[in-house]
């Protein structure tokens, strides 16, 4: 058994931007990332069809050196217009003095049931060993912004 | 002509990862300025040139910042750990 992991905007993430269910407005303390296991520790399948933070259940990270379920608070940044596209953007993300390896994250909202916005894959494990593991954003612009609605 | 061009994605984050230690201010800096600056690959030759040498001036500025808010901080740790008895813990702060 393995994680499968795809970078992905849940298709029910769509669906409550027009209930507008979300608020990404800063100031907002709401959105958190929460980390999955290292690839061959798990064994569920993540992408498009996840729909909630529960769902990661044990290929969640495990709260031990450096990482603490459910995950930490992003800081997000109010989004704006960059020509016709709509973009958001969160500052990044650190953990500091960690050890863990990790495959991906999960952005979810708190205030919104746990409802998943983002899957986020890292392209295989990723191990951090006493020392700092941080997630980098993409600028915030409209080819490259973390989310974006063209 | 109608256009009906959209959709949504979600961008692609890059993952540090440091072993035994910290990020540096260079480290910092450089990802600061993936935040502030992104230069696109089909932009004008002139504006590429023009936005390089603004990130390379903003680089410069966050680098030097960035290094005394350390310089700052270690002076501020090292007040704490004089005021906590422990005069041996400062030799740990200098580089």
């Amino acid at each position: 058994m393995a994680i499968t992991i795809a970078t992905a905007m849940p298709t029910s993430f769509k669906v409550e931007l027009l209930k507008g269910l979300h608020n990404f407005t800063a100031g907002s303390t709401r959105f958190k990332m929460a980390l999955f296991t290292a690839i061959a520790s798990g064994s569920g399948t993540y992408g498009a069809a996840t729909t909630n933070y529960s769902q990661m259940g044990a290929d969640e990270l495990a709260t031990a050196t450096g990482y603490t379920r459910p995950g930490q608070l992003l800081t997000s940044v109010t989004p704006v217009a960059d020509g016709t596209t709509a973009i958001l953007d969160f500052t990044n993300e650190t953990w500091g003095s960690s050890t863990f390896t990790t495959c991906g994250g999960l952005i979810y909202d708190t205030g919104d049931s746990d409802s998943a916005c983002a899957v986020l894959s890292f392209g295989g494990d990723q191990t951090v060993s006493s020392g700092d593991f941080q997630i980098q954003f993409p600028a915030a612009a409209a080819a490259t912004a973390i989310i974006r609605i063209a | 002509m109608l256009s009906t061009a959209g959709g949504m994605e979600v961008g692609v984050v890059k993952v540090g990862t440091m072993s035994g230690r910290g990020f540096t201010p260079e480290e910092i800096a450089e990802q600061a300025l993936d935040q502030i600056i992104s230069i696109g690959n089909n932009s004008h030759p002139v504006i590429q040139a023009q936005a390089e040498a603004f990130r390379t001036e903003i680089g410069g500025v966050l680098l030097a910042y960035l290094k005394q808010a350390v310089a700052s901080h270690n002076t501020t740790l090292t007040n704490r750990f004089l005021d906590a008895g422990h005069p041996e813990l400062v030799k740990l702060l200098e580089v």
